[in-house]
């Protein structure tokens, strides 16, 4: 069991809350549970909440285009599900069902405005939890674009020296992070494939029949054209030679 | 008066890349500010002239007309440098000092040749006074594959030898043949091509065990190519794709020439 408002206090957006605007805000918000199977949210739902696992696990699902239930992701206690809803109320991008009994903290898109309303010293420090998200992001983007260049020209030396960077930004509910994991993932296994295609290079054997070659360079040179012809080749090479 | 080197390119069997190795050697002689002559030996057939975008039907004199004293070599040298299209590759040779010399000595007429008294002098003062008018330091010549009496002409006559293979053993075994003949005809200069190369063979090791069974350096390795199929002698390829794997090989083969003097 975890405690509410030090699992809020774990992510990035509400990171920057004083403990007295946490519990605030977790009053506010209400306590669901779910069934295994129960869904939570459908695709195209209106986006109106955001959810906090406080225990079990969930899948978020999408479908592919053969119509089958495709798994994206799997959340468990701390993350968080639709943040990004809390601002712009954008309708669900996936289906999210439990895959255990679980139970999830809800704070209502109209509960979380007023509390901004209410609070300007919460709404600065939700502010920066995002915009940190944000840089976050495009920090990794840039190093992405960089690593892909990279890449491109066969230069894996990267790889090396920036594993420790991703151990440390291990932070569950970040998806620029596990982006950069699954890139980093990729990168290896294409390295991987290149040297195994590089050891894969054959080696042509070939055998000349020398009695065969011997056979047919006398079978050329034994006419009486080629015979002159040889005369007449030396001869003009000598003259060559001497002009 | 003997500045001007003759480059003859061979192969033991047909369709190796012999008439794109030419063109494509010459054309690249001709960029480096090399004053280069091509003889086109076949063309009743897509040969040199269909590279240099040239229609047979407009070739009316040829190297046989003149080798008879029916034509001046002036009559018959078609400048490629002021008739260029406007296709990517062959453009680039706009202004070059660049010749073709169309010819047709195959099979039967070369019988015909020798019966009619061009010998192997006639031939050779031929293509020397070539040389001579048009003040050439390269002339090229595409021979036809096997090894019958016009392609031993060439090879007795020739300053350099360019032998293309690809890399298989009835290439190696007809090439070892090739080989022997140039050195027994005291071809001064001997170079290996290797055309139409499977990328997954390893190269360097291919053309270690080249030089070691033949003793002649191996200019080049090309590689078998798509895109130089689906060019299909449509255009100067390493001309107009130079950063291509099979432009790169070429041109080593032609710095391997050039470094020749
Ligand atoms: N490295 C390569 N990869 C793929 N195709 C090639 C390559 N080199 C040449 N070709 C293709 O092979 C065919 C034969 O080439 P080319 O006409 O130059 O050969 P050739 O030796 O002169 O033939 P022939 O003996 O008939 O005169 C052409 O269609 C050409 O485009
Ligand atoms: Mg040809």
């Amino acid at each position: 069991m975890h405690d509410i408002t030090s699992q809020l206090k774990n992510t990035m957006i509400f990171r920057g809350l004083s403990d007295e605007a946490l519990s605030a805000l977790a009053q506010k918000a209400s306590t669901r549970k779910l069934a295994k199977d129960a869904v939570l949210m459908r695709k195209g739902d209106p986006g109106d909440s955001l959810f906090l696992i406080h225990n079990g696990w969930v899948k978020i699902v999408t479908v592919d285009s053969k119509g089958d239930e495709l798994v994206i992701n799997k959340c468990g206690p701390g993350e968080t599900i639709g943040e990004m809803a809390l601002l712009d109320g954008s309708p669900r991008s996936a289906t999210v069902i439990a895959l255990e009994d679980s139970e999830v903290l809800e704070l209502k898109q109209d509960v979380f405005q007023n509390v901004l309303d209410q609070r300007p010293d919460v709404s600065l420090a939700i502010i920066r939890g995002y915009s940190e998200r944000l840089r976050f992001a495009t920090t990794y983007i840039e190093r992405a674009i960089d690593w892909s260049q990279k890449t491109a020209e066969g230069d894996y030396s990267f790889i090396n020296q920036t594993q420790p960077l991703l151990n440390q930004a291990g932070s569950n509910d970040d998806k620029a992070a596990q982006m950069l994991s699954a890139f980093f993932a990729m990168v290896r296994k294409v390295k991987e494939r290149e040297e195994g295609l590089k050891q894969q290079l054959e080696k042509l054997t070939f055998e000349i029949d020398q009695a065969r070659r011997k056979k047919e360079f006398e079978e050329i040179t034994g006419t009486e054209f080629y015979t002159q012809l040889k005369e007449q080749a030396k001869t003009l090479r000598e003259k060559r030679k001497q002009s | 008066m003997n500045k001007g080197k003759i480059v003859s390119i061979h192969s033991f069997r047909g369709g190796t890349g012999k008439s794109n190795t030419t063109a494509n050697l010459a054309a690249q002689a001709a960029m480096a500010g090399k004053r280069v002559g091509v003889v086109d030996t076949d063309i009743q057939s897509p040969g040199i002239h269909v590279l240099f975008g040239l229609d047979e039907n407009k070739m009316g004199k040829t190297m046989n007309d003149f080798l008879h004293d029916k034509a001046t070599i002036r009559e018959i040298g078609l400048p490629i440098g002021d008739n260029t299209d406007t296709t990517e590759g062959r453009a680039k040779l706009k202004g070059k000092n660049l010749w073709l010399f169309p010819s047709s000595i195959r099979g039967r007429e070369i019988s015909q040749i020798l019966k009619e008294g061009i010998d192997f002098n006639k031939l050779n003062e031929g293509l020397q006074t070539t040389i001579t008018e048009f003040d050439l330091d390269y002339l090229f010549i595409d021979t036809h594959p096997g090894l019958n009496e016009e392609t031993l002409l060439s090879i007795a006559t020739s300053d350099i030898l360019i032998i293309i293979l690809r890399p298989d053993s009835q290439d190696l075994q007809g090439t070892s043949v090739t080989v022997d003949i140039a050195r027994s005809l005291d071809v001064p200069n001997l170079l290996l091509m290797v055309n139409k190369a499977l990328p997954k063979y390893d190269h360097a090791e291919l053309k270690k065990d080249i030089e070691e069974q033949f003793s002649a350096p191996v200019a080049g390795i090309l590689p078998l190519s798509f895109d130089m199929a689906e060019n299909a002698s449509s255009d100067l390829f390493s001309l107009r794709y130079p950063d291509h794997e099979w432009s790169k090989g070429l041109r080593s083969v032609a710095q391997a020439v050039l470094a020749l003097g």
